[in-house]
């Protein structure tokens, strides 16, 4: 690195505010979470000026310098300066969770004799006093020889004071060492409970945590929590969400229209409403779903609940060979199968880790989301069940369970047979609640409806613009002398993307896909919302002729046998290059996505094809 | 670990065998003569859910077995 500002790590235990004093010192928008492992893999940013200025970066937690998973790992190996992709820093901000003094003072134990410059952060002090403890900072400087800061760094207080000091050499000495025990583990935690002891007055374990704990984590009603809470998920995502969809769907509507008033006839405007308009834009009617489903993942992982959701499935989990650390990687793969992989760096087992990145794609990721909403509005009736729950949603939970237990089941076979061997131990760490921060949650929100609308602007732009060439091209001939409806459907049947259609489509022909489908399937293979918008190109013939949305023209296109084969295939089907991407990064091979890709597939296509059969034969 | 009462005090008495996960659960504060308060154990032999210092550790009854322990 040609940069020659001094690099200053951020240490400190899981979980102990290392990345919400990053981000308020930064401005930097890195993402904070209320369990242990959210801080996966570094981050760097800049605090000051190109002349005095500092390269921050912050590191995955660690509770000791012998790691025992990859995460931890890779900040022991950096803090050592083994790491070949980052500089050994110059000097440490530690940072010391001031509700949690003796864990993060073992740690401190052990770090100090590596010998870095060091300056002390200690935060939660709201939590401590709230709780009725106290901390004395002075004596705490005077028991560890180094400076030391408090800070409470989502309230800004206290931050000035530590940017400054991170700009200033002279607040970072390297630890004395005299007085720490060496190597052995349990003479450095009694010496971190005696300091512990002596620089503060423990407010014990967060009584309000132990208060709702009593409910969240009873025998039953803890589980029924659970459940309600993913009721009221799934729910949500239908219920609140409709609104804001039919707006934007009535504002493509209009622009289509102000096009077609706008831009003569032709292929400008034929391009403009078929290949843009119907392209994106039935793709970005999804957005509020995909803001919704963060908004929900993001508070309960800001709440504090992610961790309890873990000890409550730990049981269940380890019937399918895996244990309750799984969770929140599979969890967050529900939002995006890209985050969950690579959080599935806190499962210290090898095997584990890999069967869990394994059936990660499985999770039914927020990508899913548009087609199921899709099919399932066209396709389900829109009606009550039990005069309380919506049956759409109801079928839509019961597609995210399909594919949860498949994965499991997939996960114990895995475990059984190619990832066979003991699993690691389960240990987590319950972090105490927390109320979750607007600006995290908002943020978390904001980065993911870029995400997607730059996907919209990028992936699927393209994909629309390819699909709506292949479909003029090559004209057909005999144009003059149909009325204009049946022209372009003609138009399409004997385009190039037609051909391409009939072409695959002997291979969908079991499962019950026309060849309509067979290509909206096909390109979903870049990412899944291409089916939706391919669909939406393919139909605006009818679409921009009547006044019937795109959901009304499939009920009448496809059959409900088809439709639900779609959806079934859609659980499975591993449709998206990222995920492949990450998963060739995350277990350096192409052996492992290449496999996922291919089981996946087969599963769709079984699961697909016996819906059909199944569906075709009943009805 | 599954076998104890909740809401009781213990006191680590020792490892019968050392491996990387008790070396863990000795970084988490279960050191020897550390005492920690079973909180409340999931149904069906689930994970035990135990305070130590300020932490609330959940571990599965299983994998401590090799941790000795007696009434604090």
């Amino acid at each position: 690195m040609s940069d020659s500002r001094a690099t200053i790590a951020f240490v400190g235990t899981p979980n102990c505010g290392k990345s919400s004093l990053f981000n308020a010192l930064t401005g930097m928008r890195q993402k904070v979470g209320n369990f242990p492992g959210v801080t996966v893999a570094p981050k760097a940013s800049y605090v000051g000026d190109e002349r005095n200025g500092r390269r921050l970066l912050d590191l995955p937690g660690i509770y000791s310098l012998a790691p025992k998973t990859n995460d931890e790992q890779l900040t022991i190996a950096a803090l050592k300066g083994e790491q070949s992709n980052l500089p050994r820093p110059d000097a440490v901000l530690f940072v010391i969770d001031g509700s949690n003094l003796e864990k993060s003072l073992f740690l401190y134990a052990q770090f100090a004799r590596l010998g870095l410059p060091t300056l002390l952060a200690v935060t939660m002090i709201d939590a401590v006093k709230a709780g009725g403890g106290a901390l004395d900072d002075i004596a705490l400087e005077r028991a560890l020889g180094l400076k030391v800061k408090c800070v409470v760094g989502h309230k800004g207080v206290g931050l000035p004071d530590v940017r400054a000091s991170l700009l200033n050499s002279d607040d970072f000495t390297v630890p004395p060492a005299d007085g720490i025990p060496g190597d052995d583990i349990d003479a450095q935690f009694s010496w971190a409970r005696k300091i512990a002891a002596r620089v503060a007055r423990s407010s014990g374990p967060d009584k309000r945590s132990r208060a709702i704990d009593r409910y969240v984590l009873h025998p039953f009603i803890g589980p029924a929590i659970f459940t309600l809470v993913m009721l009221l998920f799934f729910q949500s995502i239908f219920t609140w969400a409709t609104p804001l969809m039919d707006g934007i769907e009535s504002l493509m509507g209009q622009l289509a229209v102000l096009v077609e008033y706008g831009v003569a006839p032709g292929l400008l405007q034929n391009f403009l409403t078929k290949g843009i308009i119907g392209g994106v834009g039935s793709v970005l009617v999804f957005l509020p779903q995909i803001l919704i489903l963060y908004l929900f993942i993001t508070l309960l992982e800001d709440f504090g609940y992610l961790a309890r959701a873990a000890f409550l499935v730990d049981r269940l989990m380890g019937v399918f060979g895996l244990q309750g650390r799984s969770f929140i990687p599979l969890l967050g793969s529900y939002a995006c199968a890209i985050p969950g992989i690579m959080s599935a760096r806190i499962i210290p087992s090898e095997k584990d880790r890999l069967t869990t990145i394994l059936i990660a794609p499985l999770m039914t990721c927020s990508a899913r989301l548009p087609v199921y909403v899709l099919l399932i509005a066209a396709f389900v009736p829109d009606r009550l069940v039990a005069g309380l729950l919506s049956l759409q949603g109801i079928i839509l939970l019961a597609l995210y369970v399909l594919a949860a237990l498949a994965g499991l089941l997939i996960a114990r076979i895995l475990k059984s047979t190619l990832l066979r061997g003991d699993s690691l131990p389960f240990l987590l760490e319950l972090p105490p609640y927390r109320r979750p921060s607007l600006r995290n949650v908002g943020l978390a929100m904001m980065q993911r409806a870029g995400e997607f609308l730059r996907s919209a602007g990028t992936i699927i732009l393209a994909m629309s613009i390819a699909l709506w060439a292949l479909s003029e091209y090559p004209r057909a001939d005999q144009l003059a002398a149909v009325d204009s409806i049946e022209a372009e459907s003609l138009q399409l049947e004997e385009s190039a993307l037609g051909s391409i259609g009939k072409l695959i489509q002997p291979l969908f022909e079991p499962i019950g896909f026309d060849w309509k489908v067979s290509i909206g399937v096909l390109g979903s293979f870049a990412a899944r919302e291409v089916f939706v918008s391919v669909m939406g190109q393919m139909y605006s013939v009818d679409v921009s002729e009547s006044d019937e949305s795109l959901r009304t023209v499939l009920q009448r296109s496809i059959s409900l046998p088809a439709a639900l084969s779609i959806l079934a295939f859609y659980v499975f089907a591993l449709q998206c290059m990222s995920t492949i991407a990450v998963m060739r990064r995350e277990t350096s091979s192409w052996k492992w996505p290449i496999f996922a890709f291919a089981y996946t597939f087969v599963l769709a296509y079984g699961a697909a094809w016996a819906t059909y059969t199944i569906c075709s034969a009943l009805i | 670990m599954t076998s104890l009462p909740t809401g009781q005090r213990f006191r680590v008495c020792g490892y019968s065998r050392h491996n990387s996960f008790t070396e863990r659960l000795r970084e988490m504060g279960l050191t020897r003569g550390a005492q920690f308060t079973v909180v409340r154990k999931a149904p069906f032999n689930g994970p035990v859910e135990i305070q130590i210092d300020n932490s609330t550790l959940v571990v599965r009854g299983a994998d401590t077995a090799l941790m000795l322990i007696e009434p604090a």
